[in-house]
């Protein structure tokens, strides 16, 4: 399995990020109008184009940007990145989704891909205006990926379920006939797994999870349905030099968000983790308090040692890796040059 | 007051010129992919330029030639606007995205939160073309069941909605009869961006009502300009019972040319030409009000000179749906008379247009450069003009 590299993209929760005033003798011809956080994210989009990336993913947070608008501007400013936008699926009826996607894979390509969550937390749901709570929201996610296939791939398709309903449907030329957005899914649950199982591209872990025993069940279900997802993982890095330049950036990264110096968590020597990047809660901007994106814990250690880390997973089975990284232009740049270089053997040997 | 001009954005595809119908080779919308462009072909192969290269071409020709923006309709076999505006959103400047949905289709939270985004990587350029839709079988193949009358019903509660989500300063709560959301709102990087300006379609009773409550601009086809002016009558005399003034707005195409011969050869061209006859306008008008309206005005008509028969009234001519996909009725002149007859129509109240013509690419530069200067303004144009 070929190994894939994605970056997460950070949840822009600002305006326009406040530019310091230059001194009055330095000439100063900065725009007046600062990036705002559609031109940001399209910087970081095309820092991970650049540095040879896989793929970007614009994360669902109720405080960030709306992904599929996201979505649409980097697969404009790419070429070969692929995009995914995570969104649940009350944001819209499964044809609509269906239809807009296939647009952006004629934009783009066909390098579009969907992460659906399922399990929003009960308030931030109702909040969009979707009340479906527990297994019923798998019930629903089952449906929606069902007809959103059906009418992409099948002409005159009739569906008739508890939560949609389509007669005589069906994407028509030309935007039929285009590979449909890879499904990521995720989640521990037997609902979960089973969904994945049906209708999963890639199964997303964390860190935390028992991946070993996640993938086993994976592949016992998939032998019922057939088909079986690949394997991803959401993985916090931060890879310097040497152990002890990533040592002495992962203790600003802890200061930073307010974690005491005499508390900092050393990072593992043997096996690179490091449980601090959820400490604080985290990410986009440190100023603005915690947001989706950056999970507890990660790999913290020389560009070597993070590598050795990544084949590790690869071995368990993962192959497709969701990277998350602060400051996400920097930190991008530094992936491609240093780290997948030393990963190149396994892209281009993978069996 | 002034009159805005948008241009109409082609996301069906385009044709290379009226002489060619039912051909939409730009786009990649014909089977027949010879002498596509965008997609195109070199050395054998996809040239890797799609739909949205062209469509970004005629956002910047739209752009510089003196309209406002554009018009994205939506329909079950075209490009999907909102896709097409997140990714051309970076590439103009002045540029408004008329973004046309129906309701049912977008959680209103959703379409609060898209919107947003789209406000903000545009700085506000977002204006919305709500239909309420065709409906018949064709709503069945978009999965939506409610029915005709009922989804204006919906259209208002969707709006309310979506509105109750954008202005809230408090967590906001909606219970209705098809929506509900409990401590909604939109996040301060989404917040306090300006509402889009709402265009409303829709020729039913039950539209004009449902537009009178949330319309900015009324949109309609043309018609032939007397029963536009009545149908103007009627929608004044609904909105001045809720106590509202409507604004008018009118879609139709344009073919304009140095002089009226040429223009008139153009469409007798296209008219003459065999091909599938008269294209049965776009799938997806189903039971639409307006469609049928602006049929039983135009009448049939296909002998090979019957053309100008289809002329109703000076200029007005109910022969497009023949040439092209979409609605009869648009203007064919020289620059002056196509200049007299939009004077004509500001005269009745018209305070925005959605012109169009095919190729919408070259046509944008011929009518934004060589017509629009041309207006007087709508005093000329009620005194008749020439």
């Amino acid at each position: 399995m070929t190994p894939e590299f994605h970056l997460t993209l950070p949840v822009e929760r600002r305006r326009a990020a406040a530019l310091p005033p230059l001194p009055d003798f330095v000439t100063d011809l900065r725009p007046s109008d600062a990036a705002g956080p559609y031109e940001r994210l399209a910087r970081v989009g095309r820092a991970a184009e650049l540095a040879g990336l896989d793929g970007v993913l614009a994360p669902f947070d109720p405080a960030g940007q709306d992904p599929l608008v996201v979505a649409g501007g980097l697969l404009r400013g790419s070429r070969h990145t692929r995009v995914t936008a995570e969104f649940h699926p009350g944001i819209a009826t499964p044809v609509y989704a269906a239809k807009l996607s296939a647009s952006l894979q004629r934009f783009s390509g066909d390098r579009f891909d969907w992460r659906l969550t399922v399990d929003l937390d009960p308030q931030t749901a109702r909040a969009q205006g979707d009340f479906l709570e527990g297994a019923e929201r798998y019930a629903r996610a089952e449906e929606f990926l069902t007809v959103a296939k059906g009418v992409w791939s099948q002409e005159d398709y009739d569906f008739q379920g508890s939560f949609y309903e389509v007669l005589g449907g069906g994407l028509l030329f030309p935007l039929s006939g285009r590979a449909f957005p890879r499904v990521q899914l995720s989640g521990l649950s037997a609902e979960a797994l089973a969904l994945s199982a049906r209708h999963g591209d890639v199964h997303v872990f964390g860190l935390d999870d028992d991946l070993d025993s996640g993938i086993a069940a994976l592949r016992e279900l998939s032998l019922e349905t057939g088909r079986e997802p690949v394997y991803g993982l959401r993985l916090p890095v931060l890879a310097r030099e040497d152990d002890i330049e990533a040592r002495r950036d992962a203790l600003r990264l802890w200061i930073r968000r307010g974690g005491a110096r005499e508390a900092f968590p050393e990072p593992d020597p043997c096996t690179a983790l490091w449980p601090g990047f959820g400490t604080v809660g985290l990410t986009g901007s440190h100023e603005d308090g915690p947001a989706a994106g950056f999970h507890e814990p990660g790999l913290v250690g020389s560009y070597g040692r993070v590598a050795d880390a990544v084949r590790g997973h690869l071995d368990r089975g993962v192959s497709v890796f969701f990277l998350e990284v602060e400051p996400h232009l920097e930190e991008t740049y530094r992936l491609g040059e240093h780290l997948l270089p030393l990963l190149a053997k396994e892209k281009h040997h993978a069996g | 007051m002034p009159v805005d001009f948008y241009w109409r954005m082609a996301m069906e595809g385009d044709q290379p010129s009226l002489r060619r119908k039912g051909a939409a080779s730009r786009g990649g919308f014909a089977k027949d992919a010879t002498g596509g462009l965008a997609p195109g072909t070199r050395e054998g192969g996809p040239d890797g330029y799609s739909h949205l290269d062209y469509l970004a071409e005629v956002a910047r020709a739209t752009e510089t030639s003196g309209f406002v923006g554009a018009l994205l309709p939506s329909f079950p076999h075209t490009d999907d606007p909102w896709a097409a505006a997140a990714a051309l959103a970076g590439e103009t400047s002045v540029y408004r995205f008329m973004v046309a949905f129906q309701p049912g289709f977008l959680h209103p939270v959703q379409a609060a939160r898209m919107t947003a985004s789209l406000q903000v990587a545009t700085g506000g350029r977002v204006v919305y073309n709500i239909i309420s839709g065709g409906g018949g079988p064709q709503q069945l193949w978009w999965g939506d069941k409610v029915d005709h009358d009922d989804r204006y019903t919906r259209t208002s509660e969707f709006l309310d909605v979506l509105k109750g989500v954008w202005y809230a300063d408090r967590p906001y709560d909606h219970e209705g009869r098809f929506y509900r959301v409990e401590g909604g709102g939109l996040p301060p990087s989404l917040s306090g961006q300006p509402f889009p300006e709402i265009f409303f379609s829709g020729s039913s009773k039950a539209a004009i009502v449902a537009a009178g409550r949330h319309a900015d601009h009324y949109l309609s086809w043309l018609e032939p300009l007397p029963s536009l002016a009545a149908k103007f009558d009627q929608v004044r005399e609904h909105c001045a019972g809720i106590g509202r003034v409507p604004r008018f707005a009118v879609r139709l195409d344009v073919l304009a040319r140095e002089t009226e011969q040429e223009a008139w050869e153009e469409i007798r061209r296209g008219w003459a030409r065999p091909g599938p006859a008269a294209t049965p306008a776009f799938v997806g008008l189903g039971d639409s009000v307006g469609w049928r309206r602006g049929q039983d005005l135009a009448g049939e008509g296909n002998e090979d000179d019957g053309h100008r028969a289809l002329e109703v009234s000076p200029n007005v001519w109910g022969g497009f749906h023949v040439l092209r996909a979409g609605p009869a009725f648009g203007l064919v002149g020289d620059y002056r008379q196509v200049a007299a007859r939009l004077d004509e129509l500001i005269g009745l109240g018209v305070e925005a247009f959605v012109l169009g013509g095919v190729p919408h690419l070259e046509e944008a530069y011929h009518v934004g450069e060589r017509v629009l200067p041309l207006l007087r303004g709508g005093a000329a144009g009620r005194g008749g003009g020439s």
